[in-house]
């Protein structure tokens, strides 16, 4: 599935997508979260999941919180993917109750091989993109996803490399990006290059979330992964403005049924964020 | 209340339509095939197996996913399993460690001298002996709601309800006395730290103070609750297992002081069983590892393993503890300390620190004690609820917490009565008395189950030697009902008739053997 972008043989702008990237989307249904319009025109070209999630206090049973809510949040989800039915794309919905969103999440994920994530936060008409790349993440997979959604459209991409030290070669990295997105066929006007020194890159994409209207980053292993689905990462896609895809680092084709390792739900890493995804990975 | 009901009833689940519900709640009827008048429609309903109220016993899971982490609903909507072995462990390890270590050692070596380890030994066999059949039963129905699931549904409903209703005031009497022993901490702590009361007593203010406390902390919920619990009993252990080891190695005379020489069984063997009757509160914990059932991670595994480990875990700390108690003072001189001998324990072997240590130790466990039981009263009475055995609105979640708090309410109330009371002694054995008709009557229902072995039953984990295992835990479990004060029985069966009696008037209706 994934694949070193500049091996990628040029099919003349013919954009050849492997197989449609699918996006899960976890919304708190209960609490009225909802996927922005915008947003169902831009994840037009992916195959959905819509992951309805409720999260209960450890008092109560996740049973007694079905039988209660169970036809609101059926009916809720439901409501989100006809949307992306009417849009013309595939849907799938899950409808999960439980007392820990960052492990259902995990395993959703697991399940349905996602390439992506999506925090829904609310967003205008998207035009501009922001695609943080930074060192400890399959560039390759980033690229793919983004010509994949973006190929067809006109939103302009910026391509920001983050540099953190651990002699990750971004600058390189980010050029890469930019060759492979020309070669499939993005007009270069529409892609802008910057790359930046920095030591706290989640919190400076958060920082810059208000210029955009799509931030695209990676998961980057399990620190950022907790920074970003962790209680800091509510904090993220809490802080950021715009809507976050967290593209997925998947397991090896041959193990999709690779064991989450965050599922014993104890993210106790929060801390460990500010010094991990910059880029030390080899 | 019956504008909640009629709330309850438009806003509700599952296909049927919303005024053959109506209906019945305003016609109070059911027998079965009645003819609904007064909805416009005329609509049969088949109201077989339904309470005065037209409810039935709800069935919301259908299937298990076959990894273990979720189960499914009719609907297809997964109910997360986020509870791991550890989480497991302490909830059971939580809910016991309390009353053992920090509540009993001065009742039980006053009354059976330094064989009160021996009581805590017999004890801790018979929690096995039932921890095993619990473990079959649980994984075979690993749904919340424990005891009462597994005999509800293997016995039938009569015997169920009476467990189940019994079981909620069961917990209801172990909550009170968890908070009583908190009271006697706080007290000390306040002792200790020279506030003077002036001779009033706080003991039973305090815990009633505590106890609206917790009640209203669940009630409003705190979604790290469980971590918290991980945490508690964490720390506690780490605690326990230094100041036994230290007491341990003084009790053989490593550090010199010699202990006192007594006799090991002052007042005879009888009352090593007696004391065995009031001391098995304190493993009154196993088998709420199976009231959260429904939200344990690969429940073949972790069940077995949460349950017998965690008795085995305060099975030992508990014996040690009497060991290093009654090594460190006579057990006349512990009977007199009361409810907080081992703190003087704990000064006489390292002084000041010691007592404080032991102090702080104490009221966590009395609280991880009482806020283990009062989630396990709720539990029990949404089970109660979802069966049709009590009302539905019973298990309402509050919209805004999410929080069960007409369950919370029907446990913390009563508690706070009980507390009042405040006989801890009474209190330790009408829970053990109705958790022990509980634990007697699930090693019947193995039996009965292994006997039949209906298609649907097929547990991860399987008793070995089960008719000797499952006979003996029934046997030790009833019989310790016989050692106990006359006081206690007759409140204990009064508790019993009076569920009977409820089950006949409300809910008589409601079949429940093998529908899972």
């Amino acid at each position: 599935m994934s694949w070193d972008a500049t091996e990628d043989p040029d099919d003349s702008g013919d954009l050849a997508v492997r197989e449609p990237p699918k996006i899960l989307i976890p919304v708190r249904v209960l609490k009225g979260q909802t996927v922005p319009e915008p947003l169902v025109e831009f994840l037009r070209p992916a195959e959905i999941v819509v992951l309805g999630y409720h999260v209960l206090p450890d008092q109560t049973p996740t049973e007694q919180g079905s039988m209660q809510f169970e036809d609101r949040a059926q009916e809720a989800v439901e409501d989100i993917a006809s949307g992306f039915r009417g849009a013309g794309g595939g849907v799938e919905t899950r409808v999960v109750f439980t007392h820990d969103r960052n492990q259902t999440v995990a395993r959703v994920a697991d399940e349905v091989g996602a390439t992506a994530t999506l925090l829904p936060n609310p967003t205008s008409e998207v035009e501009d993109v922001l695609v943080a790349v930074r060192g400890s993440i399959d560039v390759a997979r980033l690229v793919d996803l983004v010509a994949a959604l973006l190929a067809d459209g006109d939103e302009r991409v910026t391509l920001w490399g983050l540099t953190g030290g651990g002699g990750y070669d971004t600058e390189a990295a980010v050029q890469r990006a930019d060759a492979t997105l020309e070669q499939r066929g993005f007009d270069p006007d529409r892609i802008t290059v910057e790359t930046s020194d920095s030591e706290t890159p989640i919190y400076d994409i958060v920082a810059r979330s208000a210029e955009f209207d799509v931030i695209v980053m990676g998961e980057g292993g399990p620190p950022v992964l907790s920074a970003v689905f962790g209680d800091d990462a509510e904090r993220v896609a809490e802080g950021a403005v715009a809507p976050v895809l967290v593209v997925r680092d998947l397991p090896e084709p041959a193990e999709p049924a690779e064991e989450s390792t965050t599922a014993d739900g104890e993210t106790d890493e929060g801390d460990e964020q500010q010094d991990d995804g910059d880029g030390s990975a080899d | 209340m019956f504008a909640e009901l009629l709330n309850w009833r438009l806003g509700h689940r599952r296909g049927e339509p919303a005024g053959v519900n109506l209906a019945l709640s305003f016609s109070r009827v059911s027998p079965i095939g009645t003819v609904v008048m007064g909805t416009g429609q005329e609509e049969i309903s088949t109201t077989e197996g339904a309470n005065r109220e037209g409810e039935v016993p709800e069935r919301v899971v259908e299937a298990e996913s076959p990894s273990g982490e979720t189960s499914v609903t009719e609907e297809g909507t997964e109910l997360e399993r986020t509870i791991g072995l550890k989480g497991g462990l302490a909830i059971g390890v939580g809910t016991m460690i309390g009353a053992g270590i920090f509540v009993f050692p001065g009742l039980a070596a006053g009354q059976a001298g330094p064989a009160a380890a021996g009581s805590f030994a017999i004890g801790a066999v018979i929690a096995l002996l039932v921890a095993l059949p619990a473990s079959e039963l649980a994984t075979a129905m690993p749904k919340s709601g424990g005891g009462y699931y597994f005999i509800s549904r293997a016995l039938g409903a009569l015997p169920g309800a009476i467990v189940g209703i019994s079981i909620w005031l069961g917990l209801v009497f172990a909550t009170a006395f968890y908070l009583v022993g908190f009271g006697n901490y706080a007290a000390a702590v306040l002792a200790e730290a020279g506030v003077a009361v002036g001779g009033i007593p706080v003991v039973v203010p305090l815990a009633l103070l505590f106890g609206v406390l917790l009640t209203g902390l669940n009630l409003v919920g705190t979604e790290n609750a469980a971590t918290l619990q991980n945490y508690v009993v964490g720390l506690l252990l780490t605690i326990l297992v230094l100041f036994l080891s230290f007491g341990g190695l003084d009790a053989v005379g490593v550090f010199g002081s010699s202990s006192t020489p007594e006799r090991f069984l002052p007042f005879g063997p009888l009352p090593v069983f007696t004391t065995a009757a009031l001391v098995f509160t304190s493993y009154l914990g196993f088998a709420q590892v199976a009231t959260v059932a429904g939200d344990i991670k690969d429940p073949g595994r972790n069940l077995p393993l949460a349950m017998v480990g965690s008795v085995l875990i305060v099975g030992t700390l508990y014996v040690a503890t009497i060991f290093v108690a009654t090594s460190a003072f006579g057990s006349g001189t512990l009977a007199e300390f009361g409810e907080t001998a081992i703190v003087e324990v704990a000064r006489n072997f390292m002084g000041a620190p010691g007592a404080i240590v032991i102090l702080v130790a104490g009221l966590l466990a009395t609280v991880s004690s009482a806020n283990a039981s009062i989630l396990s009263t709720s539990r029990a009475v949404f089970a109660l609820s979802k069966d049709a055995i009590l009302p539905r609105f019973a298990s309402r979640i509050n919209l805004q917490y999410g929080t069960p708090h007409i369950a919370l309410a029907m446990g913390g109330g009563p508690v706070l009565v009980l507390v009042a009371f405040g006989g801890v002694e009474v209190l330790a054995e009408v829970a053990s008395f109705l958790h022990l008709v509980m634990y007697g009557l699930m090693c019947v229902a193995l039996i009965v189950m292994r006997r039949d072995e209906p298609e649907w039953y097929d547990p991860d984990f399987r008793v070995p030697a089960y008719q000797l295992v499952a006979g003996f835990g029934a046997v030790a479990s009833f019989g310790l009902i016989l050692f106990m004060k006359p006081t206690s029985q007759i409140i204990g069966v009064a508790i019993m008739v009076a569920s009977a009696g409820w089950f006949g008037y409300y809910a008589n209706d409601v079949s429940l053997k093998g529908v899972l």
